[in-house]
Parts: structure tokens; C-alpha cells; sequence
């Protein structure tokens, strides 16, 4: 399956996913851990665990500093 | 996937308790998870009253830490009048980066129903962190001249508006990092300040005698990402940058770690500091009233220190700065 992902602030990719993928997945796939990025499909939050449905989703990086 | 609670689309899933949650259900549980963590750190004193409120200065630097903390806060005790809070922000003097942030620190306030304080480190210290970055006369990250200078406006301004606590926005990640590095580096010591300076219940701390405001730090039971997640679905005003200065190695590296052992064994983060907490309670019962805290004041400008001169009046110094009191 192919997904175009792009990482707010830190460029757009196009991956190649198997076809059980998840958003986790599509995490680890740009290099980022569950633990420090979110997911967004159409501007909402997906749970990393739940299959890909989807041919575009948006990252959102963690950033330091509160 | 749905929400474990209502059914509903989730928008997240916590490895390290294994439930999926919608938006509503998850921002309720970061809100519970908050308010239980004042509850059970007494942050409120007994003896705050409407005609005598306890005042809590809030750090606000527009990032979203301490902009979902100071949100909750004013959530919760805007009603409460044994509470006054006032956000305080400080302007370190790095363009671009500051000055947008101080934008979504205004943007928030304006909306909320608390004081807010704006203080720059040109005013305070006649010094700019860009400056000091650049120069770098003691041959360190900015991180250790800003984070000593900061400290210092914090407890300054905490002590000129009469404040009883002092809120930071450190979440989870932030404690758990902080916890691991105190702990490979073999001090005990610094564990055992971390409990009384802001680890431990205000029931559990001894504060008496210290000559800083008490801290605390209110969201330290929420992961980093769910506290941005929050913010994205409250659509809060944050600003999203990191600071360009921002250099702490050692820190990353620990981060890194961790994001790999909850990867393999969730919850890794929260068991650490369940154990460091309970330690760090022990080393503070077991090193209260030694040699190591400040018993003298600083020469120039009052502040607490064991040495003629304090350490923010030294690098002041280094850096070509002035104090106010200097002319």
C-alpha cells in the first residue's frame, strides 16, 4: 500500500507499506517512535495501533519545550 | 477502534494502560489525571482562605506544556477564591523564536481570567541570549547560562508578587528523564533535593527553611505526547518551534532510551518514577539538615548561595550584563 506522509516541519515521504500496516507503522517507517508523534488523518488523531485506511496522513512532532 | 469508554471514534491509544479513547474521553482523563495530582500533592493549603488565597505563579512560555497547565489551572480555580493565579512569561531575548511565543502567551491569557506578567532577561540583566550563545565566554551550552538566569527570575518575581507556589508545566517525559540522569550520575543528593524542591507531596516536603518558593509541576503524570495531543484537541494557542539555542546532549540521549524501553515494555516511564519517587522521599528524610543548602546570601543581590557571590551574579558578569542595582 503506498501512503504519502508528510512531517509537519520536516519534509513529505512516500512509503511503502504492507497491507496490515499501522499507523504505528508509518511512524517507525519516518524514523519516529510512537512515543514522540502523533498521527493525523483529515486534521484528527488515530490510535498508532489501528490499520491504515487512508493514502495521506499528516505527522505531528513532538516539540521540546512547554 | 473505538473508545473503551463510550464506543465513540478514539483518537489515541495508551500502551502503558492499554485503553483507546475518544477526544472527549481522553481530554476528561488528562483533566482527572491533573486535578488528582493537585489533590494528592496538597497543593492547596488548608489554610488558604477567600479573605487570604494563596497566590501560584505559573510559568508560561507559550509551548504547550505550560500553556495546557496554565489552561487546566485557570479550568479548574477560576471559581475558587483561595486561589489567585498569575501566568508569568519571560523573554529570554532569542528573536523570532520568543516573540512568537509570547504571542500565543497573550493570545491564551487574554481569554482566561488570570494576571500575566511579561519580564526579559534585557531588562532584568541588560544581557540577550543570542548574545550570550554567540559570545559563550564560560564555554558552555546556552541551555546552562539561560536555565540559571530563568531560575532566578522565577524565584525573584515569585517572591515580588507574594507567591506561595510556583507551576511549571514539566510533564511526564520531562520527569522521567530528569529522574534517570540524577540517578546514573550517582548523586543522591541532587534525588534528594529534587524531592523537596518539587517531587514531593506538600504534605511530604520539608519546606520551612528554604529560602525558595516551593514548586510543583502539576502535569508530571502525563506523557509529553498526550499533553500535545490535548492541546491540538483543545485547540489551544501553542507555539510550535523549538528553541534554537536548545543543546542538551546528555538529555536527548537519555529521551532516546526511554522512547525505546516504552516501545518494548509500556509503561516504563510511569514505573520509574513510582520507584524514584519513593527514593527520593528516602534521600531527602536521610540528607535533611546537612551542610548542602544555602546558608549565606549573595554580596550583590540578596539571592540564596554558599559563596560571596551567586552564581547568576557571576555569570552576569561573564557575560558583560548589569543588575538592576548595579548603577
Amino acid at each position: 500500500m503506498d501512503v504519502t506522509c508528510e512531517v509537519l516541519g520536516g519534509g513529505s515521504h512516500e512509503l511503502e507499506l504492507d497491507a496490515d500496516a499501522t499507523y504505528g507503522d508509518v511512524l517507525e517507517a519516518v524514523g519516529l517512535s510512537t512515543q514522540e508523534a502523533s498521527v493525523l488523518v483529515d486534521d484528527s488523531p488515530v490510535p498508532e495501533d489501528r490499520p491504515v485506511e487512508t493514502d495521506s496522513v499528516r505527522v505531528l512532532r513532538l516539540i521540546k519545550g512547554g | 477502534m473505538q473508545c473503551d469508554k463510550c464506543g465513540s471514534e478514539a483518537v489515541m491509544h495508551a500502551a502503558y494502560s492499554g485503553l483507546h479513547l475518544c477526544s472527549k474521553h481522553f481530554r476528561r482523563s488528562v483533566e482527572t489525571r491533573v486535578r488528582r495530582r493537585i489533590r494528592d500533592d496538597a497543593l492547596l493549603s488548608d489554610t488558604a482562605t477567600a479573605d487570604d488565597p494563596e497566590i501560584w505563579l505559573i510559568g508560561l512560555s507559550g509551548g504547550k506544556d505550560s500553556v495546557v497547565l496554565t489552561q487546566l489551572l485557570e479550568e479548574t480555580f477560576s471559581e475558587d477564591p483561595r486561589v489567585e493565579l498569575v501566568a508569568l512569561t519571560i523573554h529570554e531575548g532569542i528573536e523570532g523564536y520568543r516573540d512568537a511565543s509570547l504571542d500565543a502567551c497573550l493570545e491564551l491569557t487574554d481569554g482566561l481570567d488570570i494576571g500575566h506578567e511579561v519580564v526579559s532577561y534585557a531588562e532584568e540583566y541588560d544581557v540577550e541570549m543570542d548574545s550570550v550563545a554567540e559570545d559563550d565566554p564560560e564555554g558552555m551550552a546556552p541551555c546552562a547560562y539561560c536555565g540559571v538566569f530563568r531560575r532566578d527570575a522565577l524565584s525573584r518575581y515569585a517572591e515580588e508578587y507574594g507567591a506561595d507556589k510556583l507551576l511549571t508545566g514539566h510533564n511526564l517525559d520531562d520527569e522521567a528523564q530528569t529522574a534517570m540522569m540524577n540517578v546514573l550520575s550517582g548523586d543522591v543528593r541532587q534525588v534528594a533535593k529534587h524531592f523537596d524542591a518539587s517531587l514531593g507531596g506538600f504534605d511530604e516536603r520539608e519546606i520551612d527553611d528554604a529560602p525558595f518558593v516551593p514548586r510543583a509541576k502539576p502535569l508530571r503524570d502525563v506523557p509529553e505526547k498526550e499533553v500535545a495531543l490535548y492541546a491540538h484537541l483543545a485547540d489551544l494557542p501553542v507555539h510550535m518551534a523549538e528553541c534554537p539555542h536548545s543543546d542538551e546532549a546528555y538529555r536527548g540521549e537519555i529521551q532516546e532510551m526511554l522512547y525505546g524501553l516504552e516501545e518494548g515494555h509500556p509503561g516504563t516511564r510511569h514505573s520509574i518514577m513510582s520507584g524514584y519517587e519513593e527514593l527520593a522521599r528516602l534521600a531527602a528524610e536521610a540528607y535533611r539538615g546537612g551542610e548542602d543548602s544555602p546558608h549565606g546570601t549573595c554580596d550583590r543581590c540578596g539571592a540564596p548561595t554558599n559563596n560571596d557571590i551567586c552564581r547568576k551574579c557571576e555569570l552576569v558578569d561573564a557575560v558583560g550584563g548589569e543588575l538592576p542595582g548595579d548603577d
